[in-house]
């Protein structure tokens, strides 16, 4: 699951990272005035520096934690107040510590103000680097995350694809034609010749083609029509089925194996568990730039906790891939009884040239 | 001798023709009384001509091979016929029920004939395991696996009619008085459904309650964290609100 949970554990080992690195930085500081010759010595100035950068360090992570938001100027807002409540209360912690008072301030001419002051600079300066360092790991767990997205979607399609593949020779679908077939060698020669035929075409199409590849419009319902002519003999008057292609659509070019799983859900969920069966009626319509495939059948209908089994999945992937946010499937119910699915895809598509 | 009579249940017309001859040169002398299109016929050809032999298909529209089988009980003997459905077959085996496979053949079919008849010569040395029982037994088991079943819908009424959305593209599901609120990448639609039905009807591995009204599809989390008063605030990936995450359900997102 690629989202990111932030424990106790994870937050806790990194505020302490993050207090032991700014007593680095307070060290180097402390060493810089010294040198500088600011203040009342190295002793004297190290317990300012870790005192004023440590609590600002808290002050900052702590404000951060309870007061997140998205709002950058609040964030800002927040930042300052924070930095500046730490430098003051820092300042008065190193005084209470080294019992250096006010007067002695005075003495030296260097003001409460003044510690307060450089306490913000360094303040600031280490912040910057802390910010950047965050916003660097965060660029790095975004690519991260990226790529685990990337990769289990490849997973997906393959996983789409081997299902697929299984589905086209469900064994249940098999075996039942194949008796069918068997029967009619008997009793209906010629009958069980077409569906023998119709069998043929319909696994030697549906295996064979590359799911990348477009194919014609006219192409992908002659395979669906031989596999309805297969159940149309196995259910006789139970089953009907109508096709309606304008003439002018059947060069289309239209992406393979995305009506078949409609129609075998249509089937199977729809008409066969029926005592009354029902119509099938696939319909392709232009609607202005885009192009619409309904499958309608006049069955039981979706159940809430029917599963549609991997085609649903499938076909939603393969338009994402496809046409991005231009193609989607839409199911709803078909009045008065049954299911009605709907592809929608754009008309024209960079996908058409494959033709030539 | 008695005339042995029997019906064959099969809702594929070319099957019952098919097993018909195949009975008719296997066993000469059995009287084929009926066919039946689905389970509801099957039943009332039982209850018609009384005959001793019920060849029926597992899969029919209306009852189902198993439950008419149950109805029967012990009116006739059953033989179970089925294209491919391990689970059944499996029982059967181990129950000692008669049983064809799909595509029935001549050899099979032999077999399955003698076994019969020997059954019906000498009913008291062959008896049939109590059929009632068993498929109660295998149908209660299957219905079990059915029940197990989650939410795969959620069923959205809209102007033009009513809109199927597949649970996996709910974001997450929000508590509004008597209704629940449906949250997709789209849009937001209101159901008739309270979020306490909802929760017992979602798979528990995509679907966590994180705050009384509020139920998140795990796959749509982004990001959880955690402030100071002990609550967490959710980000989604396709969703711009911040979801609050109670104290009490916090825990689901300790370090895994």
């Amino acid at each position: 699951m690629a989202m990111e949970i932030k424990s106790d554990h994870i937050n806790l080992k990194r505020f302490i990272s993050s207090l032991a690195l700014t007593a680095v930085f307070n060290t180097i500081i402390a060493i810089f005035l010294t040198i500088l010759e600011f203040g009342e010595g190295f002793v004297l100035n190290l317990i300012f520096s870790q005192c004023i950068g440590l609590t600002i360090c808290s002050f900052v992570l702590a404000a951060h934690k309870l007061f997140f938001t998205d709002n950058i100027a609040i964030r800002m807002i927040i930042f300052i107040t924070a930095m500046t409540a730490g430098s003051v209360a820092g300042t008065l912690l190193g005084a209470a510590i080294t019992g250096v008072t006010r007067s002695i301030f005075f003495e030296k001419n260097i003001s409460f103000i003044h510690v307060v002051f450089i306490g913000i600079l360094f303040g600031s300066i280490i912040s910057y680097f802390f910010f950047s360092r965050e916003k660097i790991s965060q660029i790095q767990g975004q690519a991260k995350e990226e790529k685990i997205k990337r990769l289990s979607s490849e997973k997906r399609v393959l996983e789409a694809n081997l299902k697929l593949l299984q589905a086209q020779i469900e064994p249940h679908f098999l075996f039942n034609t194949l008796s069918n077939i068997l029967s009619l060698m008997d009793s209906d020669l010629d009958k069980g010749r077409s569906m023998l035929a119709d069998l043929i075409h319909y696994l030697r199409t549906s295996l064979s083609r590359s799911r990348g590849d477009l194919v014609t419009m006219a192409q992908e319902m002659e395979m669906v029509r031989a596999y309805l002519n297969i159940f149309k003999i196995r259910m006789g008057d139970r089953l009907h089925y109508t096709i309606q292609i304008p003439d002018r659509m059947k060069d289309h070019p239209f992406p393979p194996m995305l009506v078949q799983p409609l129609v075998e859900n249509a089937i199977k969920h729809g008409l066969e568990p029926g005592i009354e069966g029902g119509d099938v009626l696939i319909r392709v319509i232009e609607k202005g730039d885009f192009l619409e495939l309904e499958v309608t059948d006049t069955g039981l209908g979706l159940l809430e906790k029917r599963e549609f089994g991997i085609g649903l999945s499938n076909i939603k992937e393969r338009l994402k891939s496809l046409y991005g946010d231009k193609g989607r499937l839409v199911l709803e119910e078909n009045r008065p009884t049954g299911l009605k699915a709907i592809i929608e895809v754009p008309l024209d598509t960079d996908k058409g040239n494959h033709r030539r | 001798m008695i005339q042995i009579k029997a019906i064959i249940a099969d809702d594929e017309e070319p099957l019952r023709t098919y097993l018909r001859s195949l009975l008719s040169d296997v066993w000469p002398d059995l009287i084929i009384c009926g066919e039946a299109r689905n389970g509801r016929e099957a039943l009332e050809l039982v209850e018609k001509h009384k005959p001793h032999i019920a060849f029926l298909d597992i899969k029919m529209p209306g009852l189902s091979g198993m439950e008419v089988a149950k109805k029967i009980g012990k009116a006739c003997r059953v033989v179970f016929v089925t294209a491919y459905d391990r689970y059944a077959v499996e029982a059967f085996e181990n129950e000692a029920i008669d049983y064809l496979l799909k595509p029935v053949t001549r050899v099979r079919l032999e077999r399955a004939v003698k076994r019969l008849r020997k059954q019906i010569d000498a009913p008291h040395e062959q008896p049939q395991s109590d059929i009632t029982e068993v498929t109660e037994r295998i149908l209660a088991e299957l219905k079990e696996r059915e029940a197990r079943e989650y939410l795969q819908w959620i069923k959205v009424q809209r102007l033009d009619g009513i809109l199927l959305v597949p649970v996996e593209e709910v974001c997450y599901f929000k508590a509004s008085d008597k209704y629940t609120m449906v949250m997709t990448e789209e849009g937001e639609s209101l159901i008739k459904k309270t979020i306490r039905e909802l929760s017992d009807d979602l798979d528990p591995n995509q679907f966590w309650r994180i705050h009384r009204g509020t139920i998140v599809n795990l796959s749509r989390i982004a990001k959880v964290s955690r402030s100071l008063t002990g609550r967490g605030a959710m980000r989604l990936k396709d969703r711009p609100e911040i979801l609050t995450v109670s104290r009490s359900y916090m825990h689901l997102f300790r370090q895994m």
